[in-house]
């Protein structure tokens, strides 16, 4: 009876340090991220739907909302993160054709693979500028395409607005070729060899086993690539546009992040940047929730 | 079978030269002048000596450590205890806790960072180092739990319970087994964050203005933006840059890409 009752007061006191240790252990988290991001997002929706210029506040309600989808330059925008997202597909396929020919394991795989993933180590400001001077006027693509006596063709990509478009569309994809790669060799590494081995026994085509037992096994290294390339093309693309083109020409390549920036810290449009913020959240957010909702049904 | 080898080979090969091409343009133009860049035949180490006049490059790349230090290391903390208390002490809230810290990754920079930088300079966060090393702290913070509550996870809890059974309280628990056990993890988040701080430009251009605090990558944007048509110069400055990046993903490959594949789930 005694040692069962300090048993009990052990667990109840073990019980109470749980709590105490637990709360006190995952606070100084909590408050971080509640005083640098959570508190944050909050003002913004506040701010939002204001006329704000940094210090003052002026209450205007959700009409900001409607007056901004009624400005052509804001579906402008829209319309480069969605042209943009047309690089998405090459940005995974390329990479899983990469992992396959690495998962063969040739002389020097290793080697490839530390090349191709080194692109996840550089920032977006170096690669900018290399590839600004790849495609200007007196840049790399010119000379290449003289060299194969195509020199009539003579591009000037950055100039226009669709071109410049293109330009940071082909840097984007040149430089998930890294993250993506790994993603499916990592997932390749997971297959099951000995379903392959039935396969051919059975007499199935290459092409018939990486459809019908490559691809199913990779769905879900796909899906992760898919989030992971769509987010970085609506938030990791601002310093690569700020060193390559500033937005320009025109609005040729103003993304929504790169429009966050520009409303606020151009043109002084504090609470327009805010809305402009929101906005960019809420697609992130579906996103994000899409993402974790999948892997969640996986379990 | 051969010959699909070879094939494999060669393209691979090709493909490297792409990857690495911008690395071998970037040490090529950096050892030219101005004028070799244009056409003058010859190498020179010119533009390396123009780009220690025109940026201060020892004093940024200190200001990149300060910051990459200071707020790696509360990553390291505040993750480290979240991860601890949230895998392996269920308390009343912990399910809150999980979500409100780990959700915070779905927030875009781009959203929070016009209220952040207001607030920053309401709370005089702006004029040192501070304010960028809170932020970057606090998003580097979502990731940094996730990755530690999945590890701790991982461990048995009949290796908390013996150590509590024999007198241990639950923060020696941490201190003295769980968080050693942890290592290879702390080096994941080290690694990950190290090279997303290193290498970013929004942060510090708003909240390191002084430019005395300027970290190497954005006094590279601000060169680069300030419409500087000396590209070997560029060019140099940008080595200088992505060489500790550089170092530092060739000697943690491996942890860097479990990092990176963490999210994929089982």
């Amino acid at each position: 009876m005694v040692i069962n009752i300090t048993q009990i007061k052990n667990k109840s006191s073990l019980y109470r340090q749980r709590q105490k240790v637990g709360l006190l252990f995952s606070l100084p988290a909590l408050v971080l991220v509640a005083a640098f991001l959570g508190l944050p997002i909050y003002q913004a929706m506040y701010y939002s739907m204001t006329k704000w210029d940094g210090i003052v506040a002026e209450w205007l309600g959700p009409s900001t909302y409607l007056n901004e989808f009624k400005n052509p330059i804001f579906w402008r925008v829209i319309e480069n993160n969605a042209l943009l997202l047309m690089a998405v597909p090459i940005a995974i396929l390329l990479p899983m054709g990469i992992a396959y020919m690495l998962n063969d394991k040739v002389v020097g795989w290793k080697f490839f693979r530390t090349v191709y993933f080194l692109p996840t180590a550089i920032s977006w400001v170096v690669i900018g500028m290399v590839s600004l001077r790849f495609f200007a006027q007196e840049g790399l693509l010119n000379d290449l395409l003289k060299s194969f006596g195509l020199g009539f063709i003579r591009t000037d990509l950055l100039s226009s607005e669709r071109g410049a478009l293109v330009a940071v569309g082909v840097t984007f994809i040149w430089s998930m070729v890294g993250t993506n790669s790994i993603i499916f060799l990592t997932g390749m590494a997971t297959l099951d060899i000995s379903l392959y081995e039935a396969a051919r026994m059975d007499g199935a085509s290459s092409f018939r086993i990486f459809r019908s037992i490559t691809l199913p096994q990779l769905k879900r290294f796909i899906q992760f690539s898919f989030i992971i390339t769509v987010i970085s093309a609506f938030t990791a693309l601002f310093s690569l546009i700020f060193v390559m083109t500033g937005g320009g020409p025109g609005f040729g390549t103003t993304t929504l992040e790169f429009f966050v920036y520009q409303s606020a810290f151009s043109r002084g449009n504090f609470g327009t940047g805010a809305m402009l913020g929101v906005i960019l959240f809420v697609i992130m957010a579906f996103l994000g929730s899409a993402q974790l909702l999948l892997v969640r049904n996986k379990d | 079978m051969k010959l699909k080898r070879g094939l494999t080979f060669v393209i691979m090969s090709l493909l490297a030269v792409v990857m690495l091409y911008p690395f071998v343009f970037m040490i090529n133009t950096s050892f030219k002048s101005k004028e070799q860049f244009l056409g003058a035949a010859g190498h020179s180490i010119a533009s390396w000596q123009k780009i220690l006049t025109v940026m201060p490059v020892g004093r940024q790349l200190l200001n990149s450590t300060i910051v990459c230090v200071g707020a790696i290391t509360i990553i390291l903390a505040v993750s480290s205890l979240a991860g601890f208390a949230l895998a392996k002490l269920t308390f009343r809230f912990s399910p809150v806790f999980f979500l409100g810290i780990v959700g915070a990754m779905l927030i875009p920079l781009q959203s929070i960072i016009i209220p952040a930088y207001i607030n920053a300079s309401h709370w005089h966060l702006l004029t040192g180092y501070w304010g960028a090393i809170f932020l970057y702290a606090a998003l580097g913070t979502p990731f940094a739990t996730f990755l530690m509550t999945s590890y701790f996870r991982g461990l048995p809890d009949d290796l908390i319970e013996a150590s509590i059974v024999d007198g241990l309280s639950y923060p020696s628990v941490f201190r003295r087994i769980a968080l050693p056990l942890a290592i290879p993890a702390l080096v994941t988040i080290v690694v990950l964050q190290f090279i997303q701080i290193w290498d970013d430009l929004l942060v510090g251009l708003l909240f390191l203005q002084d430019p005395n605090y300027r970290t190497i990558t954005v006094g590279l944007g601000a060169l680069a933006a300030g419409r500087t048509t000396d590209i070997p110069v560029l060019m140099a400055g940008s080595l200088i840059s992505a060489i500790p990046a550089i170092v530092v993903y060739l000697i943690f490959q491996k942890q860097l890409i479990s990092g990176l594949t963490a999210g994929i789930g089982k």
